[in-house]
């Protein structure tokens, strides 16, 4: 892990203002269902940022989560990552889903490694053993090894689908509203333990949302859309010091910025 | 399956006052119930026969059929003709099952997994279907002869469908996440299929099996019935012209056994390669 660490350092080294991800004027149409999807869309995330996207539902915000993962081809525009523009799926993205989608016949372990066995072959999925270890283990999932998806509550499975996620050591993680199906106690917890491994690896991530407080909590910046079609209608940095506790959503500042994307969000939608 | 029979009664001692107010019936354990419901069948039967509701040579009691049962029991034991027939029957049936499982999953993966399988395949499959198939017995006869490949191949006819069926309905079943995942770490087709399809199609492709199991008996005996041979349905059918009423029921005892044997089987493959998911209470399977 201390490899990603050092490489992503030097990234940040040789500039850290410089653009990571971008999205330059996507679009999105679905003739079939005589639907505009997104209108002109227009992104930028710096390499360190965390970025979440709040809009209501059906507002093309997974559309476009899927565009930047290369899974779904834009109508119009492009998304660039890294210098190099995303015609499909690439090994330096990490993706998520607001289900674990854990296969129920692999342990936990297993699960982790999927995307080297895939990429790789199962020998290097056999020799990144240890690694795949070592992620589990940071997100508190010692003695879970062997355990099988079954035996897992909603929150671990979501752990287990984070370690997936990184144990490929993606430059920019993609996480399409993660914790919605887990309740608010765990979904708090889950946002706490995401905010301390963006951190430690200093990602860069996207997420899309439909919880304000979980957008501020974990963002540099919000980023919000409007429906039909899909647009973004603002923007706000949020310049809360970091680490960031449940503690502090309790305040005034947090409290003042929650209200702020609010209002944007109304405007948003009445638009 | 004993686990579940011994521990019902117990499981519910914290909630008694509940459980009090449920009906008798529902409160005893399920051997006792299957016992209370086998033996009220087995009394009915018995009373039939005494009151001869029915001439006694066209239904004989439970004595006379359970006598006739340990009989063949002891000829097959010593490998009499009832043996025979029972080995060739088995072989007819097993033989049949193989091909069914083989060719029902090829056809079944063809059809889940490819555009060209499901808009130019199982359209004629599924007319097949709704033929009669047993009507193809004496083509069959007439094709292969009186030995047993051609029951082999009505047992494959018979017993394919439902697998076909199942293996499709099971890929069809995989989560849109799943597949989502597997495009985002660059998954081929292949991997696709063979990594997160197929294991998510078991438990279906184990039901169609099961399905399978029963349906390769029906396609042998049919076939013996219209084709000749020496298997157990030549049997059945010789001793129901002699008015055997006993012998007919005690050897289509046996001919279930093999059946019950081949789905059982199935169901311990199932349990032990879908560990994954737990058996329901209901499941057939627990009982079997």
């Amino acid at each position: 892990m201390t490899t990603e660490v050092s490489r992503l350092g030097s990234e940040i080294a040789a500039g850290s203002s410089k653009d990571l991800l971008r999205a330059e004027g996507v679009t999105k149409t679905f003739p079939a269902r005589d639907l505009r999807a997104l209108d002109p869309i227009d992104l930028r995330i710096r390499s360190g940022e965390f970025v979440t996207m709040i809009g209501p539902s059906g507002c093309g915000k997974s559309t476009l989560l899927k565009i930047m993962a290369g899974l779904l081809p834009a109508t119009d525009g492009r998304v660039v990552l890294d210098g190099r523009p995303v015609v499909g799926p690439r090994t330096d993205v990490g993706i998520m889903f607001q289900q674990a989608t854990l296969l129920p016949w692999r342990t936990a372990l297993e699960n982790v490694m999927l995307p080297i066995e895939i990429r790789h072959g199962a020998r290097a999925a056999k020799s990144m053993r240890q690694d795949a270890v070592e992620v589990l283990n940071s997100v508190g999932l010692d003695e879970f090894e062997k355990v099988y998806p079954h035996e897992l509550s909603g929150g671990m499975a979501q752990r287990v689908a984070i370690c997936r996620m990184l144990v490929t050591q993606p430059s920019v993680l993609l996480l399409d509203e993660p914790f919605g199906a887990l309740d608010e106690l765990t979904r708090d917890h889950m946002n706490e333990e995401l905010q301390r491994i963006c951190e430690a690896r200093n990602a860069t991530a996207f997420m899309v949302t439909h919880s304000i407080p979980e957008a501020v909590f974990l963002a540099d910046r919000v980023v919000v859309m409007s429906a039909r079609p899909g647009c973004i209608s603002d923007e706000i940095e949020v310049k809360l010091a970091r680490p960031r506790t449940l503690d502090m959503t309790t305040r005034e500042e947090f409290g003042k910025i929650v209200r702020k994307v609010r209002s944007k969000l109304d405007l948003g939608g009445q638009r | 399956m004993s686990q579940t029979l011994e521990r019902s009664p117990e499981a519910p001692r914290s909630s008694e006052t509940k459980r009090s107010r449920e009906p008798l019936l529902d409160r005893m354990p399920q051997w006792i119930a299957l016992v209370l419901v086998g033996g009220g069948g087995l009394l009915v039967w018995q009373l039939i026969v005494s009151l001869e509701l029915v001439s006694r040579i066209l239904l004989p009691g439970p004595p006379e059929t359970f006598g006739e049962i340990i009989n063949s029991a002891l000829g097959i034991v010593q490998g009499d003709y009832v043996f025979e027939a029972l080995w060739i029957t088995t072989q007819e049936v097993v033989l049949g099952f193989i091909a069914a499982a083989a060719v029902g999953f090829v056809l079944g993966v063809v059809v889940g997994e490819t555009r060209f399988g499901q808009k130019a395949i199982m359209p004629y499959l599924v007319g097949f279907n709704a033929l009669p198939k047993v009507a193809f017995a004496p083509v069959f006869a007439a094709w292969l002869g009186f030995g047993i490949n051609s029951k082999i191949i009505m047992a494959l006819f018979i017993a394919f469908f439902p697998v076909i069926v199942d293996t499709a309905a099971g890929l069809a079943s995989v989560d849109r996440d799943a597949v989502m995942l597997f495009r985002s770490v660059g998954a081929s087709r292949w991997q696709t299929l063979v990594k997160l399809k197929l294991p998510n199609a078991l438990p279906f492709i184990f039901a169609g099996l099961k399905t399978a199991a029963v349906f390769s008996v029906v396609g042998a005996v049919v076939g013996e019935y219209l084709g000749g041979g020496n298997g157990l349905g030549e049997l059945i059918r010789l001793s129901a012209q002699q008015l055997r009423l006993d012998r007919v029921f005690a050897l289509i005892f046996y001919l279930s056994l093999i059946g019950l044997a081949l789905f059982g089987l199935m169901s311990w493959l199932e349990r032990r390669f879908v560990f994954w998911r737990k058996p329901e209470l209901l499941d057939i399977t627990t009982v079997a």
